[in-house]
């Protein structure tokens, strides 16, 4: 049981932690809390169900990649909307955190008021089947989505240290007034940044959809990104994938726990937001992060 | 930042007063609007009776919304037919809904609306027991009679100390008896020995029906080997499912929604826990074969009614000739039972004042409703006598297997 839990947590855990890299990325740079990456979240996994289910039968990998790239330019928009005027006028992060509440919200309730708030399912891409070793079985979707976040992620290490769009972002998330200064387009910056945020946060969004099911509410469990990016450190990408698998590891472990009898599992949550706080308390830079800052 | 000149620019003055009063009369203008109250029917035509209005606190969208809908249609259906034939007292009757959204926190809004706005002599709904428990406080306060569709825990007409809720009823059985129909059914049809538990522990109706069942299952001899627990709003359940796994259970007993049925029937397949699966009428609404695919084929679960009940089948084909498609079960019967409950009591009552019509629902006996004769115990206000169904997750089907008979 133990090591089926541990392949169990860490198959949330990467969902957490894909969210949290999306989260880091945005904060590492511009220092506020995107909270509407929940909502991106949602609305890629929307539209995998929308190309893949409700109005086409676009096949899977296709629809993932549509998906991200849908997922990576709606976050564009948000940004292009909601933040890019305040950041102009250098507003205070806690403007942006509430243009980002705001966006969060409105999108939830298009959703409910468009599609309407029955939920969705995304028939099985890989059917039923699970890889079994011993007494320990792992979804072949679970391995799918591991496997490219993995991915994802080695191509965005490669996109921040190889090309000058990546330094730009790795400059500008020590000093964005100077990468100003030096002359590169903050604005063409930061929107890629949105873009790849997105896209990843899309991603997150479709294995979600495929896992669990698919509806408007699903943002919620950014949440739990949250407390991955913080454990690991906000503004750190390692310590963001760190933290969120970490995460992962420990709800599933504290699920199956029993004090003398009564079992934990209820207080997974209690448990999770309640690290988050000890963390903040203890160590706010988390177990990568660099300097004490604003944990708005 | 204006240079501030000594006694001002006159320019900017004049504007200054012109965009006030543009701004005073602008907000007077909305004042006057949103003061304006919305026609409550009562214009004083001459002879012309208003309606009785009966409040609908229902969910019309989310999770639950397919049952929310199926009720509102069935209401639609009753109330043509009794305006049909004359009417209640002389006066049409009209059901007014809002959306509570199977949220605690909504369903006060809406009953508060529904009692103080809209002025309803009685409310049908809501369906879900935490929601319906919610509201308590509201209609007890203004009088005004609830009654329940398919709130099934007990605490919604009997409060913890014992003493009736005086004006909440329902029509609906409840979950101790529910618990005891899945608990003896899985001892007796199918035959299992063990039984393990996965329950919501935000949610008052599963974390009850989940006890219901594990009393009874024990009661009559069979051993819980697992009784685990996810907050609500939880998708992932595997943790919980692993360690079920690993005591070997005959059955999985999941008390849940059909949202949170459909996730722990395919994560357990995922796990490979192969044994039968059982639920409750939580598990009713047709999307659940959506959303849990072929993991949930085969599985059971108790209900209050059942599509080929021949009792209902008048009702299902108005339902189907009217709306193009069958009724969810079983909240559309509990509504349309409510509203024959609640139009027999304003007769017999002979007034639609709250504490006289409490009363006469108290004291309804054997009244012909669509699912059998319905006497209300004026002890606990819930129906005595009504009988529960197994169905079973056939392909995309909803499979009546049998109306169950407890043994006690």
């Amino acid at each position: 049981m133990f090591f089926q839990t541990v392949i169990t947590g860490l198959s949330i855990g990467s969902v957490y932690a894909l969210m949290a890299v999306g989260y880091s990325l945005v904060f590492s740079v511009l220092n506020f809390s995107n909270f509407a990456h929940g909502a991106i979240i949602t609305l890629g996994a929307y539209i995998a169900w929308a190309i893949m289910v409700a109005h086409l039968s676009v096949p899977f990998l296709p629809a993932l990649l549509l998906s991200i790239a849908g997922a990576g330019f709606l976050a564009f928009l948000n940004e292009r909307i909601a933040y890019s005027t305040l950041r102009r006028r250098r507003a205070p992060s806690l403007y942006l955190m509430i243009s980002a509440m705001g966006v969060s919200i409105c999108l939830q309730n298009l959703l409910y008021a468009t599609v309407g708030a029955k939920l969705y399912a995304i028939p099985a891409v890989f059917a039923q089947d699970s890889f079994v070793f011993r007494d320990i079985t792992v979804s072949k979707m679970d391995i799918f989505a591991f496997w490219f976040s993995t991915l994802s992620i080695a191509v965005l290490h490669l996109i921040l240290t190889r090309t000058k769009v990546g330094m730009a972002i790795r400059a500008a998330s020590r000093d964005m007034e100077m990468v100003s200064a030096l002359g590169v387009n903050l604005d063409v910056l930061v929107a890629v940044l949105f873009f790849i945020a997105g896209g990843l946060g899309g991603m997150a969004g479709v294995f979600m959809g495929i896992k669990y099911m698919v509806y408007p509410s699903m943002g919620w469990i950014t949440n739990k990104a949250y407390i991955g990016a913080v454990i690991g450190g906000l503004g750190s990408l390692p310590g963001a994938i760190i933290g969120g698998l970490l995460l992962g590891l420990l709800e599933a472990l504290v699920s199956i726990a029993s004090i003398g009898g009564t079992s934990l599992s209820t207080f997974r949550d209690v448990f999770s937001f309640g690290i988050l706080v000890a963390l903040l308390i203890v160590r706010p830079t988390g177990l990568f992060g660099r300097t004490v800052e604003e944990k708005l | 930042m204006h240079r501030k000149i000594p006694g001002g620019e006159p320019g900017i003055k004049k504007g200054s007063v012109m965009k006030k009063t543009i701004h005073f009369l602008a907000i007077a203008a909305v004042l006057a609007v949103l003061g304006c109250k919305p026609s409550d029917g009562k214009s004083a035509a001459a002879g012309q009776q208003e309606p009785i209005r009966i409040g609908h606190s229902v969910a019309l969208t989310g999770p639950s919304a397919t049952w929310g809908q199926a009720e509102a249609n069935a209401l639609k259906m009753i109330v043509d037919k009794i305006n049909g034939e004359g009417g209640v007292l002389g006066r049409k009757i009209e059901v007014i809904a809002h959306d509570n959204r199977a949220d605690r926190l909504e369903a006060v809004n809406v009953a508060k609306r529904l009692v103080e706005q809209d002025k309803v002599v009685a409310i049908i709904g809501p369906a879900q027991s935490g929601v319906a428990n919610a509201i308590r406080e509201v209609n007890n306060a203004a009088k005004i009679p609830v009654v329940a569709t398919t709130a099934t825990n007990p605490k919604v007409t009997v409060a913890e100390d014992g003493k009736v809720v005086p004006y909440t009823f329902r029509a609906c059985f409840i979950d101790p008896f529910q618990g005891t129909v899945a608990g003896q059914f899985a001892l007796k049809d199918l035959k299992a020995k063990t039984a393990a538990v996965l329950y919501d522990v935000g949610d008052d109706y599963s974390q009850f029906l989940g006890k219901y069942f594990v009393e009874a299952f024990t009661k009559g001899g069979g051993r819980i080997t697992a009784n685990e627990a996810f907050r609500s709003g939880e998708l992932d359940f595997r943790a919980q499912l692993g360690k079920i796994k690993t005591g070997k259970p005959d059955i999985l007993f999941i008390p849940t929604m059909q949202k949170e049925a459909a996730l722990a029937a395919k994560q357990a397949r995922d796990l490979k826990i192969d044994v039968p699966l059982i639920g409750g009428d939580g598990w009713a609404s047709p999307d659940l074969i959506d959303l849990a695919g072929p993991a949930i084929e085969g599985a059971y679960f108790v209900n209050i009614a059942a599509l080929e009940d021949p009792a209902i089948q008048d009702f299902i084909k108005d339902y189907r000739a009217r709306f193009n498609m069958d009724p969810v079960l079983p909240n559309p019967l509990m509504a349309y039972d409510a509203m024959i409950l609640i139009v027999d009591a304003i007769r017999r009552a002979g007034t639609t004042d709250g504490e006289k019509l409490k009363d006469a629902i108290e004291a309804t006996r054997d009244l012909q409703v669509l699912t059998g004769k319905l006497t209300i115990d004026p002890a606990t206000h819930n129906p005595l006598n009504k009988p529960a169904t197994i169905q079973q997750v056939k392909g995309k089907d909803f499979v009546y297997v049998k109306t169950f008979v407890t043994t006690d």
